[in-house]
């Protein structure tokens, strides 16, 4: 088995050290196409490869079987028996050589057409809802693993990896960004699919912007800079199972999104604010966004006009 | 890599439409041969309805049936807990008949040195040992599906039989339940003829040979959407898990899908238990006919196979699944005398 990996595919170069281990560039010897080889060690205990590797790996292989296009392709999977202890699963993807951090700093002066931030908009929740459909979410959205391929199709990466990793990436002390992360999360709160609403959210004004929206350095830092867009959510509204109370933030009300992000318009500004809903039950849904009247193609030739 | 561009979206919501050919009646419709029943019946057939003469020269209703079916659809996929909402309900049945189409074998052959007999044998066994482990019935299932698939991708001799027989109900635990035995106990189960470490090695094998793809759509699950739907009487339903639970013995069934194989297994578990009609029962099972299984020709077949292992299994060796479905809990179905003449009801098997 161990050379299986390594005959097939010749790697090329290291294009990433991301949260959860090095990420090669390689060449598939068989088909000539490039792949991104994503490898993780697993430790075996004596009842074998843990189930949560077993469930993971085999829930990415069903989802690839739909074939979406929103959906980076998973295209092989290969194992190598390290010792009785450890095993290296090696998850072989498509490769695109552009991630939406790149394509949004390539973008030349006046940035991202309405019209363009809109496709990619609705590519990426396209994408979103058949995740959430299949009852996987995300967890880790950001410009970094968006991957725009030069005919400017959006492909969502690294979804469902964050639980094959989570063993690993104990061990591996690295900054994993807090910028769009939902405040659930912050506040270690219970969550679910609304989290890659909320990072959705930050992307689409970062779209607008060129910048992200929220740039903490702390979880409370974070938080504040949520605060001070979305105002501080009312006491009710605050989760009851953190341990982090209310009263560590000023009270601070709502300012207008367009301070923020003054190149949307009126139904993008609607769409974003249902997206950076304080309460995940409140927060808009992906098959919900995607009939959001801001894709409504009419709606938006009357806004060029006037 | 230079692919042309196509609109993403739009590609992806043109597919969602094509299943709903698996309504019947509504489209006219060639492309259900793609989806992979003509293919295992090898040559193209005109596509009927479970109940054959469920729906004919009905037009009007006909035009009702997409969206009752997909309310029915809903509902019963939420009471059988198989979906957490309602809101997902109908694309994941859609996603059900089409990943289904992946859990068939072209043929029925197996490797040299493996007869039908010798895998009914091990099949029988790993019935033994779930039932033992009090696993769900969807491990079971998966479980074998995981034989079939192996014994046609990695290389085992028949002294490792056994051995691969358990990897594969331990794998399909891992992915199904909640609790699982230890590594030593399988090793106990099979008198300790292969050490813990042997079991491990196999695991692996087995999974790498499979790349990980555990994936399977159950036929059980679509013999109790079906049963929901149809509103059929908890005898039929017993009836019907018996007779799809005997499918697993039979080494021929591998290559019917597994909604061909529930659809036949609830056809043949009407005709033998000859249950009174009442017109909300046949309304109900008229509606769930329209549900496309497979054609005629294809459904009569694996009833045929069905109604003659249900015939002799009370005098194989191989009859773990007998007994399971002689229980009282189970309404004592196996043991039904209509069983004894099931072939004659089909009429002459070809």
């Amino acid at each position: 088995m161990a050379h299986g990996t390594s005959i097939q595919y010749e790697p090329v170069a290291e294009i990433g050290g991301g949260a959860y281990g090095t990420v090669y560039k390689a060449r598939d010897t068989e088909s000539g196409q490039f792949v991104a080889l994503k490898s993780v060690r697993v430790q075996t205990d004596q009842n074998g490869l843990p189930i949560s590797t077993v469930r993971e790996v085999a829930l990415l292989r069903r989802l690839e079987q739909f074939d979406h296009p929103n959906v980076v392709r998973l295209m092989d999977v290969c194992a190598t028996q390290r010792s009785d202890q450890e095993t290296k699963v090696t998850l072989v993807f498509e490769h695109v050589d552009q991630d939406l951090k790149t394509y949004l700093e390539r973008a030349p002066a006046p940035g991202l057409s309405p019209d363009r931030i809109k496709d990619l908009m609705k590519q990426l929740l396209c994408g979103l809802a058949f995740l959430h459909s299949n009852r996987v979410m995300h967890r880790d959205l950001k410009p970094e693993n968006i991957l725009v391929t030069s005919q400017g199709q959006v492909k969502l990466a690294d979804f469902g990896l964050a639980r094959i990793y989570s063993c690993h990436m104990a061990l591996t002390p690295v900054v994993v960004t807090l910028w769009y992360r939902p405040p659930e999360v912050l506040l270690q709160s219970s969550y679910a699919t609304p989290v890659d609403i909320w990072s959705t959210g930050c992307i689409f004004a970062e779209m607008f912007r060129r910048k992200p929206l929220f740039c903490g350095e702390s979880e409370m830092d974070q938080l504040g800079k949520i605060f001070e867009v979305i105002g501080l959510p009312p006491e009710e509204e605050w989760p009851t199972d953190v341990t982090l109370s209310r009263k560590n933030f000023p009270p601070l009300t709502a300012r207008p999104i367009k301070d923020f992000v003054p190149e949307i318009n009126e139904q993008g500004a609607q769409l974003l604010l249902k997206m950076l809903t304080f309460d995940p039950l409140k927060r808009i849904s992906s098959l919900n966004a995607l009939e959001h009247p801001y894709f409504c193609d009419e709606e938006t030739s009357t806004q060029t006009k006037s | 890599m230079a692919m042309v561009k196509t609109e993403p979206e739009c590609r992806w919501e043109r597919r969602l439409t094509t299943s709903e050919s698996i309504i019947m009646g509504f489209h006219e419709d060639s492309g259900m041969c793609s989806a992979g029943t003509c293919m295992a019946d090898g040559c193209v057939e005109e596509p009927v309805l479970l109940y054959p003469h469920g729906l004919k020269g009905l037009h009007s209703l006909q035009a009702l049936v997409p969206s009752l079916l997909r309310h029915e659809v809903e509902i019963a996929l939420e009471k059988l807990g198989l979906t957490l909402d309602r809101m997902y309900a109908w694309e994941m049945f859609l996603d059900m008949m089409k990943s289904q189409t992946r859990n068939s074998f072209p043929n029925a052959d197996l490797p040299r040195n493996f007869t039908d007999a010798t895998r009914a044998i091990l099949v029988d066994w790993i019935i033994q040992v779930h039932e033992m482990m009090h696993f769900q019935e969807e491990t079971l299932y998966l479980a074998i599906h995981l034989l079939n698939y192996s014994l046609r991708q990695i290389k085992v001799t028949t002294a490792n039989l056994q051995l691969l027989g358990m990897v594969c109900l331990f794998l399909a635990a891992k992915k199904e339940e909640s609790h699982l035995p230890e590594v030593s106990e399988l090793c106990y189960l099979m008198d300790h003829t292969y050490t813990k470490h042997q079991l491990l090695r196999m695991e692996r094998k087995v999974l790498y040979g499979l790349k990980f793809d555990l994936s399977y759509c159950p036929p059980l699950h679509f013999l109790l959407l079906f049963a929901s739907i149809a509103r059929c009487s908890a005898m039929v339903v017993w009836m019907a898990r018996y007779l799809l639970e005997l499918s697993l013995l039979e080494g021929q069934c591998v290559v019917f899908l597994p909604a061909q194989l529930a659809g036949a297994a609830l056809c043949l578990a009407r005709q033998v238990l000859q249950e009174p009609p009442t017109a909300e029962g046949e309304a109900a099972w008229c509606l769930a006919s329209s549900i496309h299984a497979g054609s005629e020709t294809t459904l009569l077949r694996v009833m045929h196979i069905l109604a003659s292992a249900a015939a002799k299994a009370h005098t194989q060796e191989t009859c773990a699944t007998f007994s399971k479905f002689s229980s009282p809990e189970t309404l004592h179905v196996s043991r039904h005398p209509g069983l004894k003449n099931a072939p004659g009801l089909l009429g002459v098997c070809t």
